[in-house]
């Protein structure tokens, strides 16, 4: 039920309830008025019949007094109470007319009145007739006593019936005065309850109407502040045929764009900064407005600085009913850092276009998720031999050899990348050609910012040519392996097989010197020499090959070596050696260097024998061991002032077997510095030789 | 008596001839019996094959062994000998041609008592003869020979 038809209701329930309440005060009015007249009759029926029988009894009196004295004043009460006496029974008739047995009493107590009277008259007429002793009698014996009690007797009776009347009717309107009373207050409390709840629900209407009204305050400026804050202008304009009228825009319109709020609603402020490039294209979009009741269009929009900012403006066309053109609303935001970052993005997106076509040694394309082509650079038509436009669209599982697509390798490439982020394989695959090609690949899932795969990013690298070459190395390795295992051998057997016989014929020589020494002549005793020398420098011959092919096949170990004690070491074994030599050893201190320690022993050992020998017709001979600065490096070098060398043969001289004296002047098998050289080269150092013919030569290492 | 027998296991009979020239040049007078081969030294101390009849118990003083052999090579031989408690402590003095490390090491470890290259210079092959000799014949003490059965 509304409030108003509870109010309604309401206010008809209290109008009854009031006139109720009115006519309860009335009807209690009216009882209580005819109460009071029934009391004023009861009293004045009493008062009649009081005085009916005062004047009865006066008469009574003034009759005695007259029997007694015979003085005629006396009769004055007698002689005016027939008249009274009349009058009180006509008014008492009147009185009691409605009440028949009253009516009957009034009868009895008026013919009692009258006989009483009678005697009266009676009695007189015996005084003035008798005297007073027969009128005494008369009075005695004239039953007045009688009548008078009887008329007593009608008088109670006929109060005591007023009385109890008087009883019953005020009992009665009693009752009805309290039955209109609590009417009266009962509908005063209903209408006083009904006044208190009308009042609190009129309060209660009232202050939800107020709350009502404070939200709505509170969500309008809400909206203002929100339409304030938007980074969106909200507009309205009155539609009237053709024209547009500004009638509304939103307050941030000064925020964004600089002008004042009234500015906006000038009729031509939109055309007029509306860039002049623009203005053609979007006036010629305004009939699509009227056509689809909406549009949408971007344009630059000059601000009150007079920038052009690039602005997203979407508007709507309101109708009434009737289909006519009313209002256009639309919103309109600045765009300006979007098409920034567009611009920036295609520019960004070119650039790597044109960084990947022209990448022509690695084919670099995407897959979708299930591994379909779909963009090709111009690397890939040259390793793959396919066109971009023939490849997009294709399962890049084409360019699987048939084998590995039967073993369900792309599918495998695409889950691992997928699974890792990244897949890796080198492997062969297929031209368009049909032909072999040994491809590097990477597969790389691509995912976007929520982690969806959204394809992948596929490089792949040709490297069949470095695949034979690498074939082709392999296979020289094997066989540098196989030959250096049989130069091993060969080693073996050079030092073992090569020497026994060489030691027979050394042996068997000394053997025919010793034993037979006087059968032989002196020549063929110097034949027998020669024999053993020959086979001696053949031993060493073999020795130091020996040496050469160790120091090229023994491991490294490179640590910290001391070069100054070593080559002191080496002087010191070369003179206890010799001692009839006399050579000044020049050292210098602090020769600290990183290489092998045998190999180097083998390196310098040979260079400081080198000096030693060369410095063999020296009377004053000197070897000078030391380092020079060289190319930001240290060159360490072994000196001497020996018979020096032509450096015209100095590329000679680190060749196996290369001399460039004869055995005759200077022992030798030409193979120490080919050794020097090795050992040298193994450290990744370079060795080389100043010499002059006369004045001794100098050997430079580094390491 | 067996006890001062050496064992020359050599198979060259020319570096055969030099060793016993430069023994005899030294005048080591030991008997010095020659196994061609390893399966013959094997034999000759083991008791076994042709020298199935020799007294096994008795040991050379010294054992000659060259590197290089055929069937059986000087290194299992050597092998061999350490392997078996008659003559695990047998003095072997490896006789070779070879300067090979490899060879100097595996000798080594297999348990040879000494190494010594041949020179080519018979001068100097006979005074690494005597010097053997004089070592080994002479200063060193013979171990305890194991008598077995």
């Amino acid at each position: 039920m509304t409030l108003e038809r509870t109010i309604q209701i309401g206010f008809a329930i209290a109008v009854a309830i009031i006139v109720a309440v009115g006519a309860a005060a009335l009807r209690s009015t009216a009882a209580t008025v005819e109460s009071a007249r029934w009391v004023a009759r009861t009293l004045e029926i009493r008062g009649d019949l009081e005085a009916t029988l005062a004047d009865l009894i006066d008469a009574e009196t003034g009759v005695r007094g007259y029997v007694i004295t015979g003085d005629t004043t006396y009769l004055a009460p007698y002689d005016s109470a027939g008249a009274r006496l009349d009058a009180h029974v006509a008014g008492l008739r009147v009185l009691t007319a409605d009440n028949p047995a009253q009516l009957e009493r009034l009868d009895s107590l008026a013919t009692l009145v009258a006989a009483r009277l009678e005697r009266f008259h009676w009695t007189i007429d015996t005084r003035r007739s008798g005297g007073p002793s027969a009128a005494g009698r008369a009075v005695i014996g004239g039953g007045g006593k009688e009548l008078m009690h009887l008329v007593r007797g009608v008088v109670s009776r006929m109060e005591d019936e007023e009385g109890r009347l008087l009883a019953l009717r005020s009992a009665a309107l009693q009752a009805k005065a309290r039955l209109a009373r609590f009417a009266a207050w009962g509908g005063a409390l209903v209408a006083l309850a009904l006044a208190v709840i009308a009042s609190a629900l009129i309060s209660r209407e009232l202050a939800g109407r107020r709350r009502a009204e404070l939200a709505l305050g509170e969500t309008q400026t809400r909206f203002r502040q929100m339409l304030a804050s938007s980074t969106a202008v909200i507009y309205a304009n009155a539609v009237s045929g053709p024209t547009f009228s500004p009638t509304w825009v939103s307050e941030n319109v000064t925020r964004i764009t600089g002008y004042g709020p009234d500015e906006p609603l000038q009729p031509t402020w939109w055309l007029d900064n509306l860039h002049p490039d623009d203005r053609e294209r979007v006036l010629a979009d305004m009939p699509a407005l009227f056509a689809h009741d909406q549009l949408t269009t971007e344009y630059r929009f000059r601000s009150k600085d007079g920038t052009y900012h690039w602005v997203h403006d979407e508007s709507r066309l309101l109708r009434d009913a009737a289909g006519t053109a009313l209002e256009v609303v639309g919103a309109w935001v600045d765009i300006t850092d979007r098409r920034q970052a567009e611009a920036s993005l295609r520019a960004s997106e070119e650039r790597l276009r044109l960084l990947l076509g022209s990448v022509g040694d690695y084919a670099i394309y995407l897959l979708d998720p299930t591994g379909i082509v779909v963009s090709w650079n111009s690397g890939a038509e040259h390793i793959k031999g396919y066109r971009a436009e023939e490849i997009i669209g294709q399962h890049f599982s084409r360019f699987y050899t048939p084998e590995d697509v039967v073993a369900g390798k792309p599918q495998a490439a695409l889950r691992a990348a997928a699974d890792q982020g990244r897949f890796e394989e080198e492997n062969w695959r297929i031209r368009k050609d049909g032909t072999r090609l040994w491809a590097d690949m990477v597969i790389s899932a691509v995912r976007d910012d929520r982690g969806t795969l959204v394809g992948f990013a596929k490089v792949t690298r040709d490297l069949t040519e470095r695949k034979r070459a690498e074939d082709t190395l392999r296979r020289y390795a094997a066989a540098l392996e196989a030959s250096n295992a049989e130069l091993n051998a060969f080693a073996y057997s050079v030092s073992h097989d090569l020497r026994t016989p060489l030691r027979g014929i050394a042996g068997f020589s000394e053997a025919l010197l010793e034993d037979y020494a006087d059968r032989l002549d002196d020549v063929g005793k110097d034949y027998l020499t020669r024999v053993r020398a020959a086979s001696q420098r053949m031993a060493t011959l073999i020795d130091d090959l020996l040496d050469l092919s160790r120091v090229t096949r023994s491991e490294m170990h490179i640590g910290p070596l001391d070069l100054s004690a070593l080559a002191s070491a080496i002087a010191a074994d070369l003179t206890k050696r010799d001692s009839a030599r006399r050579v000044e050893f020049a050292i210098a201190p602090g020769l600290n260097v990183q290489a092998d320690p045998g190999l180097m022993r083998v390196a310098l050992h040979n260079l400081i024998e080198n000096a030693w020998k060369f410095t063999g017709r020296r009377s004053e001979a000197r070897i000078e061991v030391g380092s020079v600065p060289h190319d930001g490096r240290s060159a360490y070098f072994v000196r001497d002032n020996g018979a020096g060398f032509d450096m015209t043969y100095v590329g000679k001289l680190f060749g196996a077997f290369q001399r460039l004296h004869g055995t005759q002047e200077f022992d030798g098998t030409g193979i120490g510095l080919a050794t020097v050289q090795r050992i040298i080269q193994r450290h990744g150092g370079r060795v080389w030789a100043e010499g002059t013919v006369g004045a001794g030569a100098t050997f430079y290492f580094t390491l | 008596m067996d006890d001062k027998v050496i064992l020359l296991v050599e198979d060259n009979a020319d570096d055969e001839a030099l060793t016993l020239r430069a023994l005899k040049k030294n005048n080591i007078k030991n008997d010095v019996v020659v196994a061609h081969d390893g399966v013959e030294a094997l034999d000759y101390l083991f008791a076994t094959g042709a020298f199935a009849d020799r007294k096994p118990h008795s040991m050379p003083q010294l054992v000659l062994l060259d590197l290089k052999l055929p069937r059986v090579d000087g290194l299992e031989v050597l092998r061999r000998l350490r392997a078996d408690p008659r003559t695990h402590l047998l003095p072997v003095v490896i006789l070779t041609s070879s300067k090979e490390e490899r060879d100097l090491v595996n000798s080594y470890s297999l348990g040879a008592n000494s190494y010594v290259r041949k020179p080519v210079d018979f001068g100097e092959f006979t005074e690494a003869i005597r010097q053997l000799g004089l070592y080994w014949l002479i200063l060193n003490e013979a171990p305890p020979t194991k008598r077995t059965g």
